[in-house]
């Protein structure tokens, strides 16, 4: 059941075609109640979670209600390898109330390993950060996942959310933005992704200003450097929005072309991120003032 | 099957060999120390029939505008490639996309690869990735120019960071593993064709058809990059993925492969040939001799070698040209330099996490 919220149609930056169109993919994309990576596959929890924030879902929240794990995580679990990095997002997509405790209780009761102090690593070994999976590194896109929810939901958290900014500091790339997690590699500064970027801005909506301010900077380049790309123009569009950059505008005539042209090769989760960005479920992840 | 060997246990054998502290995957380091332990068989030995005598063609050609069906099927023929009646998966390599750097294997040869699968029979013809670096399948595959080469041969694209997954239990033990699920994609074609770039690699010396099955496996599960493969160990990652996709045919792009700090800093390098094979081992024992390595001493070819498929040249029958002549000498990091025919070992430097 897709359930539009009550202020949705009061969001004055919400482009209500490239909405109902991803929503409309989105929809016929469902799966056994919850989403999976691509139309017609079982559920799994992120593209659930992020469906379930796109549209407001009922029956998404209910499959991650059932399919929360005692450990309150969220889980893709193929065997020995348990990647728990949706937890946060599905804690975004949970309505308040204890499984959403519990989630956020996993976040931030799994931070990453620490790296071993190594002089040839320009990362701090002192921070941990969130991995893909436990007993891994961290990584930026997990991290900025996880600083999203604590930042959102549970902003007292303390200092695993000192300890998550801390890590996007620490791995931001030389100039600006982010890519993966590795900024220098060899002495050779290695380049920013529009997509990592426009996740770690999502994250911080404005916390540690610089840090942000440059990142700002780098994404308007990178989305156009990198405008063939759904995923990375989707959160892009989601990350000017919430910081009410002009350049949304663009990025979003851009997205609802590609849309149009490509559908997103279906990917699920390049189509919830659309249709968040676009609509009232950007509501859920916007940092309270 | 032999008890596996941990990550800890790993590396403390290749420190013990003398050569310098290395984390994650610092090359002849390591090598040495597989090479000085040739006691372990960490792999089901019934799963793996003892490798036969193996063929590789080495095909010139002096650029992507050349005749590449042609060459590609006289290639595959030459290797005696199987496809009439199956279904195959051409797996190249995207692992990352920058403009202007030699990381992917060309949409060129790609196209000319479905096409000659066609010519040879193929009942169908797929190509799948699951870029490594990049979440954003889309933006890799749209801005290389892959999905366009692939409208012009009407040929489908499968991501195989998206794909539904099939359990797998792994038949070798260099990680602990235990088993990958991989893409049904993956699982299900009867031919899988593993097309990698021809490029040096800052931390497994090399990337070749074999480092190339890296890409089978999903980010979704593993994350970008997928770190709990490195985790697990990088070359013997490389060992135990390869070993369980294990690529019935290759094909790798050196018409430009890339040197020095590969897979992704290092600069374009014109080697003018298409390497051929059926069995993953032969070939990039051949393209490592190409490039100028000793592929005894890249650690995931020389462990491959010993129950993957075949390593020893006088068992390899090479066809087309001569691989000597042909030769040419890709640039390394100095912590490679080891890797290389008469080249000494290097210290060893780790690059950090990946």
């Amino acid at each position: 059941m897709v359930q539009k919220r009550a202020n949705a149609s009061d969001n004055g930056s919400m482009s209500a075609g490239l909405f109902r169109r991803a929503t409309a993919r989105l929809a016929a994309a469902r799966s056994d109640g919850g989403f999976g990576p691509r139309p017609g596959m079982t559920a799994e929890p992120e593209p659930t979670a992020l469906a379930a924030i796109a549209l407001g879902d009922q029956e998404a929240r209910a499959w991650l209600a059932g399919h929360q794990r005692a450990d309150g995580g969220f889980a893709l679990v193929t065997g020995d390898v348990v990647s728990d990095s949706a937890t946060a997002l599905g804690a975004l997509a949970l309505a308040p109330g204890e499984a959403r405790e519990r989630a956020l209780d996993h976040v931030v009761a799994n931070q990453a390993q620490r790296l071993p102090a190594n002089p040839d690593w320009p990362h701090d070994p002192n921070l941990r950060g969130w991995g893909w999976t436990p007993d891994t590194f961290g990584w930026v896109e997990p991290t900025a996942h996880a600083v999203l929810a604590l930042q959102v939901l549970r902003p007292s958290a303390g200092s695993p959310l000192v300890d998550g900014l801390a890590v996007l500091a620490d791995r931001e790339c030389v100039g600006g933005g982010w890519n993966c997690g590795n900024r220098v590699v060899l002495g050779v500064d290695l380049p920013p992704y529009a997509q990592t970027t426009a996740v770690a801005l999502v994250a911080l909506q404005g916390a540690e200003p610089e840090l942000f301010a440059r990142g700002l900077t780098a994404l308007d380049r990178l989305w156009r450097a990198e405008r063939q790309g759904g995923l990375s123009l989707a959160i892009s569009l989601a990350a000017l929005r919430l910081s009410d950059r002009p350049a949304a505008n663009e990025v979003e005539r851009v997205l609802d072309a590609e849309l149009d042209r490509t559908g997103l090769l279906d990917d699920v989760v390049a189509l919830a991120w659309t249709a968040i960005a676009s609509g009232p479920g950007l509501d859920a992840i916007r940092r309270p003032a | 099957m032999s008890a596996p060997m941990d990550r800890r246990t790993f590396l403390k054998r290749a420190v013990e060999v003398g050569v310098g502290a290395m984390v994650v995957g610092t090359g002849a380091g390591i090598a040495a120390g597989v090479l000085a332990d040739r006691s372990r068989r960490p792999w089901d030995a019934s799963a793996f029939p003892v490798p036969g005598r193996a063929r590789v063609a080495v095909v010139k050609a002096a650029s992507y505008d050349v005749d590449l069906e042609a060459i590609v099927l006289d290639g595959l023929r030459a290797v005696g490639a199987d496809v009439a009646g199956r279904r195959v998966v051409l797996k190249p390599n995207f692992v990352e996309y920058d403009p202007g750097a030699a990381i992917n294997t060309d949409p060129r040869v790609i196209a000319a690869a479905v096409l000659a699968m066609r010519r040879l029979g193929a009942a169908e013809v797929t190509v799948a990735e699951g870029p490594g670096h990049r979440r954003d399948t889309q933006f890799v595959v749209q801005s290389s120019g892959l999905l366009e080469a692939l409208d012009e041969v009407d040929a489908p694209f499968v991501d195989l960071n998206t794909e539904a997954l099939v359990p797998r239990s792994l038949r070798s033990s260099f990680t602990n593993l235990g088993e990958l699920w991989l893409p049904r994609a993956i699982v299900e074609a009867d031919v899988v064709v593993s097309m990698p770039k021809m490029k040096t690699h800052h931390w497994a010396g090399v990337t070749l058809s074999l480092k190339n099955c890296f890409g089978c496996v999903p980010g979704r599960v593993y994350g970008w990059p997928k770190n709990v493969l490195h985790w697990a160990g990088l070359n013997e990652a490389i060992v135990d993925v390869s070993a369980a996709v294990h690529p019935h045919l290759q094909i790798v792009d050196g018409i430009v492969g890339m040197q020095g700090n590969g897979p992704i800093q290092g600069t374009p390098m014109q080697a003018g040939l298409l390497v051929f094979g059926a069995d993953p081992v032969a070939t990039d024992t051949t393209a490592a001799r190409l490039m100028g390595f000793d592929p005894t001493r890249v650690p995931s070819i020389a462990e491959a070698a010993r129950f993957l498929g075949q390593g020893d040249p006088e068992r390899i029958d090479q066809v087309g040209e001569d691989a000597e002549r042909s030769a040419v000498d890709f640039a390394t990091l100095p912590q490679f330099q080891g890797m290389k025919v008469g080249g000494t070992r290097g210290a060893g430097v780790d690059p950090g996490p990946a």
